[in-house]
């Protein structure tokens, strides 16, 4: 008993240690100096060590791309091992309502006609720490997110190959990653036909003009520009084409959204619907968090986005959403892909400041303050929110 | 020195009690019930459990991150057991008591990290208990052996996500088996609270026959 006990309180002293540690390292300002000496925008934040689930730092969202080695890592069960997915024994199979199936090599990919598509990747969990009631999840916060450039096929030329039937309704992936005990459910989802034949979805080799990384699921994976993550299956192998959505977990259970709004705390939920399309969505970038602000002016930019529907407008608001002032939209313009945009905000008093941010999209849907509460915390889009000092 | 380190020792552990009391204070009405209901035995249990049974499949950090209520927990370990995790139901019930009084929707960001690392920084077990050598039993090693490390170490301990262990050279140190799994290393689970030495001394045994 005494030596459980000791030992007991020992961890948890060694807890409390280790809380003070990482407080300390994640303290905006001291990330912040640290910054100019990397040139880079400091350490992804991890969130699971095993599998590796990790974010970017928003302030990294300066740049209209998201370096490959600085973009968002999530998958459910890591990545396979890499002979797997080597070229030379990787494979990707075509099957079910098809009237061939095929198999392709990488190299039969290859020479096929490419194309590339600019767009923002999103874990629907982005966000998902934000939620009140907070929900079970890996507790993203808002860098599970980045804009890149895809290369690839079109999905449909593969589909074209095989042949689809015509009670082809859905389009099932698989990957080559496998969880540890093969008793958990396996990654298995699929979109619907309208979406897989859509000439903007590809199957992408090539991420910023490089091969995809493991990480990012190499060799393959899945780009349905405008819609989450959770459909970008990566290290993919298996496709099958069905006249239904989908069997299993990921799919029936996992990635849904209830197609009522639920009362907040609800566990059990009735109808709901798999998550497809992006909400709209923007970022502060900088300043970041934290920051100690000289008066005057001060630029802050950031990103925003809307899945399938254009940003058209961001506003800027420094009195908690009272006043919104619109931020200029700058840079390039594609639709998938993030917008840039600015504000130059004249910091006049001292004092603590939270800059809010809300984008609005070509249907005319605006970010709310905070996003409708579900039970698994998807969808998150409510006002950023970056908090500054100003002192002379 | 062995006086000197006994004296740090007691002052470490004084020091434990009061910040382990205040750890301890911090639980919300609700759940706070939770948190009598778990004496410190049965939390080093609990956290036994956590990192032996659930870190099969991820680390331990995915759980630690959670606020949650009673009945989510109640749903997530539920869930976890359907997946595969191994563990009984009185085992399910001390460990939805201890992670909803530690985890619960009111408890602050910074609580301990569970993550192997810290492990190794501080070993958490018993000191193997110095009784005379033990006579491992192959036999019974194998089921040992099947129920606490396959997972990771696979089948007959050919290789998975772990390393694998039949005909490796760890299997002639055996001091550096002893301490490896009684304390764990990298993401290798610390077994000193789960296992007793009866149990590592026969599947010791049982890997030897490979
Ligand atoms: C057999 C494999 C396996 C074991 C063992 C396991 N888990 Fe999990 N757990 C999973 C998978 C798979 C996920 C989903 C991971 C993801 O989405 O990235 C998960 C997710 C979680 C989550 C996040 C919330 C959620 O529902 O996604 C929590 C909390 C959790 N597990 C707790 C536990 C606890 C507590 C135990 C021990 C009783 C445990 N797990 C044991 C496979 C396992
Ligand atoms: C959660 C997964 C996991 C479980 C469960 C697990 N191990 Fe391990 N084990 C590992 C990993 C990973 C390593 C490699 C650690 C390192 O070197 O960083 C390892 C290393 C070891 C080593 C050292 C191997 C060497 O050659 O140095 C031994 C011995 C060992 N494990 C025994 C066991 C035994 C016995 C059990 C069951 C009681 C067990 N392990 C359960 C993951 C696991």
């Amino acid at each position: 008993m005494t030596v459980a006990r000791r030992a007991w309180l020992k961890r948890l002293l060694n807890g409390l240690g280790a809380g003070f540690i990482v407080n300390y390292r994640l303290s905006p300002t001291q990330a912040g100096e640290e910054a100019p000496a990397s040139r880079e925008t400091g350490p992804l934040t991890v969130r699971v060590m095993r599998p590796y689930d990790a974010e970017t730092p928003v302030r990294e969202f300066t740049s209209y791309l998201t370096p490959n080695h600085r973009f968002f890592v999530r998958s459910h069960f890591g990545p396979p091992p890499p002979e797997a997915v080597s070229e030379v024994h990787w494979k990707l199979h075509v099957s079910g309502l098809v009237e061939r199936s095929q198999e392709f090599t990488l190299k039969d990919l290859r020479q096929m006609k490419a194309v590339t598509v600019t767009a923002v990747v999103q874990c629907s969990g982005n966000g998902r720490a934000f939620h009140r009631p907070k929900v079970p999840g890996v507790q993203w916060e808002r860098g599970a997110v980045g804009n890149a450039q895809w290369t690839g096929v079109r999905l449909r030329d593969v589909l074209a190959k095989a042949g689809v039937q015509t009670e082809a309704r859905h389009v099932q992936f698989q990957g080559a990653d496998r969880p540890v005990v093969a008793s958990v459910p396996l990654f298995v989802r699929s979109i619907p036909l309208e979406k897989a034949m859509h000439p903007d979805t590809i199957l992408a080799y090539e991420m910023n003009g490089r091969p995809l990384p493991l990480l990012h699921g190499a060799p393959l994976r899945v780009m349905t520009p405008g819609w989450m993550a959770d459909s970008c299956i990566k290290w993919l192998t298996e496709i099958a084409v069905q006249a239904e959505e989908a069997k299993g977990y990921y799919m029936q259970t996992a990635y849904r959204i209830p197609t009522k709004p639920l009362e907040p705390g609800i566990s059990a939920s009735g109808s709901s619907t798999p998550v497809e399309a992006m909400v709209v969505k923007s970022l502060v970038a900088a300043p970041q968090e934290g920051r100690t602000l000289q008066p005057g002016p001060v630029t802050i930019q950031g990103v925003a986005w809307g899945g399938e529907a254009k940003v058209v407008k961001v506003e800027v608001s420094i009195d908690e959403g009272k006043n919104w002032e619109p931020a200029r939209l700058v840079e390039e313009d594609r639709p998938y892909a993030w917008r840039q945009w600015q504000y130059v905000w004249n910091a006049e008093t001292t004092g603590m400041f939270t800059i809010l941010c809300r984008a609005t999209d070509a249907q005319g849907e605006t970010q709310p303050a905070t996003s409708p509460w579900n039970p698994s915390g998807f969808l998150w889009n409510g006002w950023d929110r970056v908090t500054v000092t100003v002192a002379a | 020195m062995v006086r000197r380190g006994q004296t740090m020792r007691f002052q470490a552990f004084a020091l434990c009690m009061i910040l382990g009391l205040v750890g301890l204070a911090v639980v919300t009405a609700a759940q706070e019930k939770d948190m009598e209901t778990v004496s410190p035995a049965l939390g080093l249990r609990a956290e036994g459990l956590i990192i032996a049974r659930c870190s099969v499949c991820h680390s331990a950090d995915l759980i630690a991150q959670q606020r949650l209520p009673r009945a989510r927990w109640e749903a997530t370990v539920e869930k976890m057991e359907h997946w595969g995790a191994e563990i009984s139901n009185d085992e399910a019930d001390l460990l939805v008591r201890y992670l909803s009084a530690r985890y619960h929707p009111g408890a602050p960001d910074q609580l301990l990290p569970l993550d192997s690392e810290l492990r190794k920084a501080e070993p958490l077990t018993q000191e193997p208990v110095a009784e005379g050598p033990l006579t491992g039993v192959a036999a019974r090693g194998a089921g040992i052996f099947e129920h606490n490390c396959q997972a990771c170490h696979g089948a007959m301990a050919i290789g998975g996500m772990g390393p694998k262990l039949v005909k490796t050279p760890i299997l002639k140190q055996e001091d550096l088996f002893w301490e490896t799994v009684l304390h764990g290393r990298g993401a290798m689970p610390a077994w000193g609270s789960v296992l007793s030495p009866q149990d590592i001394a026969d599947i010791f045994a049982w890997l030897s026959t490979k």
